[in-house]
C-alpha cells in the first residue's frame, strides 16, 4: 500500500509562494466581507488575513540550540451587530493545507458567522442591561476614508534568500566570540530572526489594504560574574523593519551584530566588577542618554497617552492614565512638562513602530502628544476617537491577525532638541549620567516610575569619574518632566520588541527614543538590607 | 474542535511513520488542540461604554515533532511543526521541517523516558468543552451584574469603573514517542478576574474566582467582591516613607512568586546563571517557616495537569522546605544537562504553554503548575494582624519586576488597591492606592517571614502562567516609599 506520508513529502509550499498567497486571496476575502450585507442588523465587519514568513536560529555559549523556518497564516474578524450595536470577534491560525481560496472562503465565512453570533448575543444583553447601566452605548466608529492600497516590504537583502544555516552560523559565532572575551563570562545567548509579514485588511466600508513589512531582529544576552560576586546580566536588541542587512550594520548602532554583542559583553564584564550604586533620599541632577530615554518615553509618555487607557479600558490590567481622569478633569491643554520638551508618536518615520495603515485601515499619522510641555492628544482607534471627539489617528494594532487590535505606540519619542549632549553633561557640577535602559516598574496611572540603567556614572565638575552597577532613577513622572532643563540634539530611535498589553497579552514591537535629557530624580540602587 | 481520539491516532500513526525513516534514531510527536476564550469587560458609568467589551476567542491545533537523526559519528536534533493539520500530511510536513532544521546540540542527551503513572483522570468539564457563545457572553454580564449590584446597594452610581475578564481555556493534547511514551491530557479552566473602582474616591478593589467546572464557577461573586473591596478602601491615607512590618495578601504573594521567586527556582535560570539561588542548593535561603512546592496533581486546582507536554506525569516538586532550597523546576532537556553537575531533578514541568494553550509550535520550556506556599506553623488571618501589631496590609501590587536583574534579587512594585493600615493588631484605615512603592530584595523578604496564614486561595496575576495556592504572609522590615505627591 502506498504510504500517504511519502506523497505528502511534496506538499511543502515555498515561503515566497506563501507570501504571494495573499495576492490570490484578495478576491475571496472581499467576497466574504460583502456577504455580511445579508446578515440582519450587521452594521460593520472587517477581516485581517496575514502571513508571517520567518527564519530563526539561536545559540548559547557557542553551541547551536535551534533553527527553523516557517510561514504562519492566521485571520481575525470583527463584527458590530444588533440594534444596540455591540462587538463580536473571532480569530484563528490557518494551516497550510487550508490555504486554497475555497478552504479560506469557508474558514472566513465560519469565522464571520461566529463573530456575528457573538455580537448579536452581546447586543441583546447590552440592551437588557441598559436601564440598569445607562452609560452602555451602541458602538460608534469615527468616520474614515476607505483605502485600496498595496505597500511593499523594503529590504536590501531579502530575508527569504538568506540560507537558514547562515542564520544559525551567525548565532553560534557571536555567542562563541562573546564567551571567549573573558573567563568571567558565564553565559551568552544569541537569538536571531528575519522574515516578512504581510497582512490584508478588508472591511464592509470598502477598504482593501495589503501591507508587507520585513523584520529582522537580534537578541543579545550575556551574564558575567567576578569570583564570588553577583552575576551581572545584560539583555539588548538590535533590529529594524528591513532585511538581513540590519544585522550587517544597517541599524541604530551602525555595527554588525557580532560587534554589538561583543560591546555588550565587555560592558557587562566591566560592570560585574563595579561598585553597586547607593540610593539617594533626595533628587539629584541626572543626565539620561537616548537609549535610556527610549524606555522612559515609552513608560511615562507613550503608555499614558494611549486613548484606551485614558478611557479606563486597561484598568484591570496595565492601568489608567493620570493625564485623563474624566471629560471635565484632565490634563489636555495643560503644562505637564518643561517648555523645552516635545513628544510625539509617528508611524511614518523609520523605526520599529513604522506602518502606513493601522489594523482598522486608518492611515497612521503623527500624533503630537506633548508640545512645548503642553499635553495635546492621545493615540487612538476609531471607537475611542469617536468617544473623545478627536480625529482618528491610526494607532490600532494586533501582534497577529487572530488577535483583537488595541491602541499601541508607534514610533513614540521625545523630539530632538538643540543642545550638544557633551555640553549638557559638561555643565553638571555634581550629578549622574544614566546610560542605557534596563528594566522598568511604573505605577498604575504612570504617575511614578522606577527604571534601572545598564550603567550609571558619577559626574563631577562636568566629567565622568566613576562607573556604578545596579543603579537607576525614580521620580514622579510630572516632576521629572517639568524639571527637564536641557534637551540634546542627538535624537535616536531604538527597537523595543516586547511591549506587553491586552488580555490575552499581546507583545508588540514599537519604536522609542529621543535625545539626551537633563532633569532631576532620586537614584535607586542595591536593595539588600 | 478536535477530539482526543483523533490526536492520539495522529501521534501513534506518526511514530510508526517516523520509525520507518532510515536516518531517524528516536522521535517524539506532540499534537494538541486548544481554544482560548476571553470575555473582556469595560463598564464606565461616566463614559460611553460596552459593558462586555470583547467577546472573543482563538483556537489552534497542530503537530510538533522532535526527531533525532544519525549524522556520521554525531547525532542531530531537529524540530518541526504543522498547524491546523492533524493528519498524516501534517505529520509529513512536520517531519520534513524537523529534518531540514536538524543540528548538533552537544547538551542534548535523550528524549524523555516514561516515568511513573499519572494521578489525575478525567478531570475536565464536558460542559466547558461544549460551552456556547451565548453562555460565555452571559458569564461576562453576570460578573458585571455582581459588581454593579453591590455598588447600587451601597448607593454608588457615579464614577464607577468595572473591568477585567472571564477567561476560558480548553486544552487537549496527545504525545507518543519511540521511548515508549504514549499518553494524553484534557483540561478545562475558568477564571474571573474583576477590578472595580470608584474613581472620584480614588479606590480600587479586586475580586477573582477560578474553577475547572462551569457549574461551580461564580463570576457574580468576583464582581461583587471587587466592588465591596473598592468601597471598603474609601478615605485611605498616605503613609510616610520608611521600613514597615507588612502582611502581603494573596494577590501580592502571587505577584511576588510569579514574577520573582518561581523564575528564580527554574533550571532555566540556573542555565543562564541568572538567579539569586545559584550554587545554593541544600542551603538555607528563606525563613524556616516557609515551604514551597509545585504540584500539578491537586484535584480542582486550575493549574493541574495529568501529564506534562513531554508526557511525564505531573507530581509534587519540592522547591523550598522549611527555608532550605531543595529543588528546581525542570524539563527533561535541562534535567539531563545538569544531572551530573548539580543534581538529579525530576522533569515534571516541561510544558509548551504559549498563546493560551499547549502550543505545538514550540518545544517544552519550564512552566509551573500549581505553586503551593505553606507555613511551618500556619496561623489565622487575625493572628497575622496580631503578629504584625503595627504595619500595613498590602492587598494588591502591580508591575513587580527584578529591577536590577533576577540574579541581584532587587525588586520594586507599587501598591494599587485593597490595602490597609494596621495599628495594635487591627485594621484601622485604608491605605490610599497608588501612593506607595515597595523597594526590596527578594532574599530579605523570604528571610524576614513572621508567619503564614492557613487560608489559601487559587490566585493568578495578569500575564502569569502559574496558579499560586496563596496564603497571606507577614514579613518584617519591608521598605515602603511614599510616591506621587503631585496627585492629591
Amino acid at each position: 500500500m502506498k504510504s500517504p506520508f511519502l506523497k505528502s513529502g511534496r506538499i511543502a509550499i515555498a515561503s515566497s509562494k506563501k507570501i504571494n498567497l495573499i495576492e490570490g486571496l484578495k478576491e475571496t476575502v472581499l467576497k466574504v466581507i460583502q456577504q455580511t450585507s445579508s446578515l440582519k442588523s450587521c452594521k460593520y465587519a472587517d477581516i485581517r488575513l496575514g502571513t508571517n514568513t520567518i527564519k530563526y536560529a539561536n545559540a548559547e555559549n557557542g553551541k547551536a540550540k535551534g533553527m527553523g523556518e516557517d510561514c504562519l497564516i492566521s485571520f481575525g474578524t470583527r463584527v458590530i451587530a444588533g440594534e444596540m450595536g455591540a462587538w463580536g470577534y473571532y480569530g484563528q491560525p490557518i494551516g497550510e493545507n487550508e490555504s486554497s481560496p475555497r478552504s479560506i472562503s469557508k474558514i472566513l465565512t465560519s469565522g464571520i458567522n461566529r463573530a456575528y453570533t457573538r455580537a448579536l448575543a452581546n447586543a441583546n444583553k447590552k440592551a437588557e442591561f441598559k436601564p440598569f447601566a445607562p452609560s452602555l452605548t451602541a458602538v460608534n466608529l469615527a468616520k474614515i476614508d476607505s483605502y485600496n492600497d498595496t505597500i511593499d516590504a523594503i529590504f536590501d537583502e531579502d530575508p527569504r534568500s538568506v540560507p537558514l544555516k547562515d542564520v544559525l552560523t551567525l548565532c553560534t559565532k557571536a555567542s562563541r566570540d562573546m564567551r571567549g572575551v573573558s573567563k568571567d563570562v558565564q553565559y551568552t545567548h544569541i537569538d536571531i530572526h528575519t522574515g516578512i509579514n504581510r497582512e490584508l485588511f478588508c472591511s464592509t466600508e470598502g477598504a482593501c489594504i495589503d501591507q508587507s513589512y520585513a523584520l529582522t531582529q537580534g537578541l543579545v544576552a550575556v551574564v558575567a560574574q567576578k569570583a564570588g560576586g553577583i552575576p551581572e546580566v545584560c539583555y539588548d536588541y538590535m533590529g529594524g523593519l528591513r532585511g538581513w542587512e540590519v544585522l550587517k550594520g544597517k541599524n541604530i548602532y551602525k555595527q554588525p551584530i557580532v560587534d554589538f554583542a561583543l560591546l555588550r559583553t565587555r560592558e557587562t564584564i566591566e560592570l560585574a566588577g563595579a561598585e553597586f550604586l547607593s540610593a539617594t533620599s533626595e533628587p539629584v541632577v541626572v543626565v539620561t542618554n537616548p537609549h535610556f530615554n527610549a524606555l522612559l518615553v515609552h513608560e511615562i509618555v507613550g503608555h499614558p497617552t494611549e486613548a484606551d487607557r485614558a478611557l479606563k479600558l486597561e484598568t484591570a490590567y496595565a492601568g489608567r492614565s493620570w493625564l485623563f481622569r474624566n471629560f471635565n478633569d484632565n490634563e489636555l491643554g495643560k503644562q505637564i512638562a518643561s517648555p523645552l520638551l516635545t513628544a510625539y508618536s509617528d508611524p511614518s518615520i523609520d523605526g520599529y513602530g513604522h506602518y502606513r495603515y493601522d489594523a482598522e485601515g486608518t492611515p497612521g499619522r503623527r500624533v503630537n502628544l506633548i508640545e512645548n510641555g503642553v499635553l495635546k492628544g492621545f493615540m487612538n482607534g476609531r471607537e475611542y476617537a469617536a468617544i473623545l471627539s478627536h480625529p482618528p489617528n491610526g494607532s490600532m494594532r494586533a501582534t497577529e491577525p487572530h488577535y483583537v487590535p488595541i491602541v499601541r505606540m508607534t514610533n513614540t519619542v521625545f523630539a530632538n532638541g538643540d543642545r550638544d549632549p557633551a555640553e549638557i553633561l559638561g555643565e553638571v557640577r555634581e550629578g549622574y549620567y544614566i546610560v542605557n535602559h534596563r528594566i522598568p516598574s511604573i505605577s498604575e496611572s504612570r504617575e511614578n516610575f522606577r527604571i534601572s540603567a545598564q550603567k550609571v556614572y558619577k559626574i563631577e565638575n562636568g566629567h565622568i569619574v566613576k562607573l556604578y552597577r545596579g543603579g537607576g532613577i525614580t521620580a514622579d513622572s510630572k516632576d521629572f518632566l517639568m524639571n527637564i532643563d536641557a534637551v540634546g540634539n542627538d535624537f535616536q530611535i531604538f527597537p523595543i520588541p516586547n511591549c506587553g498589553k491586552g488580555q490575552p497579552m499581546q507583545v508588540m514591537r514599537v519604536g522609542n527614543g529621543g535625545p539626551t535629557l537633563r532633569s532631576t530624580a532620586r537614584l535607586t540602587g542595591r536593595q539588600k538590607l | 474542535m478536535i477530539d482526543i481520539e483523533t490526536l492520539r491516532a495522529c501521534v501513534r500513526n506518526g511514530i510508526e511513520f517516523v520509525k520507518k525513516q532510515k536516518d531517524v534514531i528516536d522521535a517524539e510527536i506532540f499534537a494538541s488542540w486548544n481554544e482560548h476564550i476571553t470575555v473582556r469587560l469595560n463598564y464606565t458609568s461616566d463614559i460611553p461604554c460596552n459593558g462586555v467589551h470583547e467577546p472573543k476567542s482563538t483556537q489552534f491545533s497542530g503537530i510538533g515533532l522532535l526527531a533525532i537523526f544519525k549524522a556520521g559519528k554525531e547525532i542531530k536534533v531537529g524540530f518541526g511543526s504543522s498547524s491546523n493539520n492533524i493528519t498524516p500530511k501534517g505529520i509529513a510536513e512536520a517531519f520534513q521541517k524537523a529534518r531540514k532544521n536538524k543540528l548538533h546540540d552537544p547538551d542534548f542527551k535523550s528524549l524523555p523516558m516514561p516515568i511513573g503513572k499519572p494521578v489525575l483522570e478525567n478531570y475536565h468539564d464536558h460542559a466547558v468543552m461544549e460551552i456556547g457563545d451565548e453562555t460565555m457572553i452571559d458569564l461576562g454580564w453576570r460578573a458585571l451584574e455582581g459588581a454593579l449590584t453591590e455598588f447600587r446597594q451601597k448607593n454608588f452610581n457615579n464614577s464607577i469603573i468595572v473591568g477585567g475578564d472571564i477567561t476560558i481555556l480548553k486544552e487537549r493534547m496527545a504525545i507518543c514517542s519511540t521511548k515508549g511514551i504514549d499518553d494524553f491530557d484534557e483540561s478545562t479552566i475558568l477564571t474571573a478576574n474583576i477590578t472595580s473602582m470608584i474613581e472620584k474616591e480614588k479606590v480600587k478593589g479586586s475580586g477573582w474566582n477560578t474553577n475547572t467546572h462551569l457549574s461551580n464557577f461564580n463570576p457574580e461573586e468576583s464582581g461583587r467582591e471587587s466592588a465591596e473591596s473598592a468601597i471598603k478602601t474609601i478615605d485611605g491615607e498616605r503613609i510616610p516613607s520608611g521600613t514597615y512590618n507588612v502582611i502581603f495578601g494573596r494577590q501580592p504573594v502571587t505577584d511576588l512568586f510569579t514574577n520573582i521567586v518561581i523564575p528564580a527556582l527554574s533550571l532555566s535560570s540556573i542555565n543562564s546563571s541568572d538567579t539569586p539561588f545559584l550554587g545554593k542548593l541544600g542551603q538555607k535561603i528563606a525563613s524556616e517557616l516557609l515551604t514551597v512546592y509545585d504540584d500539578g496533581t491537586i484535584n480542582g486546582a486550575v493549574g493541574s495537569k495529568r501529564i506534562s507536554c513531554e508526557g511525564v506525569p505531573t507530581g509534587r516538586t519540592n522547591l523550598i522546605h522549611n527555608g532550605f532550597l531543595v529543588g528546581f523546576l525542570a524539563n527533561y532537556y535541562l534535567s539531563k544537562k545538569f544531572e551530573n553537575s548539580i543534581s538529579s531533578f525530576i522533569p515534571r514541568n516541561g510544558f509548551r504553554f504559549e498563546k493560551g494553550g499547549r502550543n505545538h509550535n514550540i518545544q517544552p520550556k519550564i512552566c509551573p503548575t500549581n505553586i503551593v506556599v505553606e507555613g511551618k506553623e500556619e496561623v489565622t488571618s487575625q493572628s497575622l494582624l496580631s503578629k504584625i501589631n503595627n504595619g500595613i496590609y498590602i492587598g494588591r501590587i502591580w508591575y513587580t519586576y527584578p529591577i536590577n536583574g533576577l540574579a541581584a534579587g532587587d525588586f520594586t512594585s507599587t501598591i494599587i488597591a485593597d490595602s490597609y493600615v494596621i495599628k495594635e493588631g487591627k485594621i484601622v484605615k485604608p491605605l490610599k492606592p497608588n501612593t506607595v512603592r515597595i523597594n526590596n530584595n527578594i532574599t530579605d523578604i523570604l528571610n524576614n517571614i513572621i508567619a503564614v496564614s492557613k487560608d489559601k486561595k487559587q490566585t493568578i496575576v495578569w500575564g502569569g502562567e502559574e496558579v499560586v495556592m496563596a496564603p497571606e504572609i507577614a514579613i518584617h522590615s519591608v521598605r515602603l516609599d511614599n510616591i506621587s505627591g503631585f496627585i492629591a
